[in-house]
């Protein structure tokens, strides 16, 4: 008795129960659905888990968002450089509540036949049990192959780092990055947190001072050993460090009827299911635009809209990137 | 990809030469920290939001995070119950390890964690349900399943879950002839005999305990002096100088927080109750 006294359930229940009669009298007086009745008396959660589309409607309305923000807004982004001291470069970004954890291993391998001055990355996305209730173990998640597929087509095709700085010998050896990423919190725009993490670690990103033995095989030498002089020249002495250009930067948007809602949260993906992701590079080229069907059919002026957004979010972004790399040389 | 098959990680050519701890005394650990003492810590819930709870903990380089989903509908599959299942997964990133992909060799981390974990949590308190411990090794530093263990039982706690208590978890490694606390990975490497020891730290009980390598009975019991009398397992008041609660609790320092009329609240798990020296921990 207690549960029904402390919530205002009761009376919307005993509404609920007498919804026919009433849409009756509503379809008199012009009304068609009842939601729109109920949302007076109706507790703001109640209505919120029942009518999901009804309540963001009402908000959008009001051109602002659930948690306040207006459409064009992202959420708050955070980022932080070195997060993993096992890699040779890490970076851990937020946005709002979605959180990525990107890692660069570097490793040796003989270069291809056809490119044999030319590097290579891996990348791969992963989308641990742990980030979402969705996910079960030994179940992997579909989008996680999806994403891991177009976040290796945008960084190698947007050509920000350059293959041949990851040679080591011409023909002999070269390295090969491999990029992991993990979302550790789904919560919305998963790939615009993925690309930002994965571009953050390359940034962040020291290769190691190797050298080369008898047998032609790679190993890395200490600090102290280059100081010391005890071996002979760091095979890539003044090369630890990749020269990026032209990053790429992403921003998702929902597309809903007339609105577009920049960095949608993991609700707002599973209530309005059409999707845009525009990927612009730091000159504001753009790079890729992704708009995987959905129920709204995009017209050119919401097409030039969503890449307007991107371009004010890229500028955000870089921002946070260069602060996020000041700090580290500081330290 | 080509060439993705042929890839090898860099090995220091000049490795450390294995030091002599039967002759050496006095040896100092790799960190330079006292042969009982644990790294640093840090501790910290609420670090998913898309799960019931988690949390996530650091011990040196250490890194671990657990998230809590549940309790929910358990799979079609299972047969009918009527307590509550625990479901554990213990899995690593591929950047965790030194060599890329190492992790995936601890298979059996997730049962050790559902071991530990067992005992502690009231399986009568949600029949017919599930309750999933997932945990991801974001680094490994050494003693990595003491610290998921602990970790687990915050996000158990975070999210509600009713326990006896707090599951607390530390490893002891015998080098040669010294025993050090919370060992690293790189003197896990050298051991000959480790221990791991599991237990809720205000009822004095242990959930889990399992020795391997090589111990001598007189070894053992010291290393049993050394577990019992380190503030880690057991809470320790400095007002009363005696062991099982903190002198934030101490009765006689704070008489106002004695229960009134006799009987005292129900222990639950209280997180602000884990007993750590060093870090920012507690929540």
């Amino acid at each position: 008795m207690r549960f029904f006294k402390k919530t205002t359930w009761a009376p919307s229940l005993r509404r609920l129960s007498g919804l026919r009669r009433e849409e009756k009298q509503e379809d008199i007086m012009g009304l068609t659905d009842a939601s729109g009745d109920l949302a007076g008396e109706m507790e703001v959660d109640a209505f919120r888990r029942l009518f999901p589309l009804r309540f963001y409607e009402r908000h959008l309305l009001e051109s602002i968002r659930p948690d306040a923000r207006p459409l064009g807004k992202a959420r708050d982004t955070t980022m932080a450089l070195g997060a993993v001291a096992s890699a040779d470069g890490s970076a851990l970004v937020k946005i709002g509540h979605t959180t990525m954890l990107a890692a660069i291993k570097m490793e040796v391998m003989t270069p291809a036949s056809e490119s044999p001055g030319e590097g290579c990355i891996a990348i791969d996305f992963h989308m641990p049990p742990i980030c979402s209730p969705l996910i079960r173990p030994g179940r992997p998640a579909e989008a996680a192959p999806v994403l891991s597929k177009q976040l290796t087509d945008i960084i190698l095709s947007s050509e920000m780092v350059d293959l041949k700085e990851l040679c080591l010998i011409p023909g002999k050896a070269a390295w090969m990055a491999y990029l992991d990423i993990y979302c550790l919190d789904a919560d919305g725009a998963l790939f615009d947190a993925a690309l930002l993490s994965a571009v953050a670690a390359f940034s962040h990103l020291c290769i190691p001072a190797v050298s080369v033995n008898d047998e032609g095989r790679v190993f890395a030498i200490s600090e102290e050993q280059i100081e010391g002089k005890s071996l002979k020249e760091p095979l890539n002495k003044g090369k630890r460090k990749l020269t990026l250009s032209c990053t790429p930067l992403a921003l998702t948007c929902i597309l809903h009827k007339k609105y577009i809602l920049a960095d949608p949260t993991a609700e707002e993906e599973s209530i309005m299911e059409t999707l845009a992701t525009v990927v612009l590079d730091m000159s504001g080229r753009l790079v890729s635009f992704y708009k995987p069907g959905g129920t709204f059919l995009a017209y050119t002026s919401a097409v030039q809209d969503c890449i307007s957004l991107t371009r004010q979010r890229v500028k955000e972004l870089q921002e946070i990137l260069t602060e996020a790399i000041a700090d580290l040389e500081l330290d | 990809m080509a060439g993705k098959s042929s890839t090898y990680s860099l090995k220091k050519q000049h490795r450390l030469k294995k030091p002599l701890f039967k002759d050496l005394v006095d040896w100092v650990r790799p960190d330079t920290r006292g042969f009982h003492q644990c790294r640093p810590a840090f501790l910290r819930t609420g670090a998913v939001n898309a799960a019931s709870g988690s949390a996530y903990v650091e011990f040196g380089s250490t890194k671990v995070i657990v998230s809590v989903f549940g309790p929910r509908e358990s799979k079609k599959a299972m047969l009918y119950s009527d307590i509550g299942r625990l479901n554990c997964n213990v899995s690593y990133t591929t950047f965790a390890t030194s060599i890329r992909g190492q992790g995936s060799d601890h298979k059996e981390y997730s049962s050790m964690l559902h071991k530990a974990l067992e005992g502690a949590v009231m399986l009568e308190s949600f029949p017919k349900t599930t309750v999933d411990v997932f945990a991801l090794v974001l680094e490994s530093g050494g003693s990595d399943l003491p610290v998921v263990i602990s970790c687990a039982s915050l996000a158990l706690a975070d999210a509600g879950i009713m326990m006896y208590d707090l599951v607390t978890s530390v490893s002891v490694s015998c080098l040669g002839k010294n025993l050090v606390l919370d060992p690293i990975t790189e003197e896990e490497s050298y051991q000959d005999g480790s221990l791991m020891i599991t237990s809720m730290p205000s009822r004095n009980e242990v959930t889990q305990l399992t020795l391997t390598g090589e111990w001598s009975t007189p070894k053992i019991h010291e290393m049993a002096r050394v577990i019992t009398t380190t503030r880690w397992l057991r809470p320790y008041c400095d007002y009363i100088e005696d062991e099982g609660h903190l002198r934030s609790t101490c009765f006689k320092l704070h008489p106002e927080l004695r229960p009134k009329n006799g009987r005292g609240k129900p222990r639950i798990a209280a997180i602000s109750e884990v007993p750590f020296s060093s870090g920012e921990g507690g929540a």
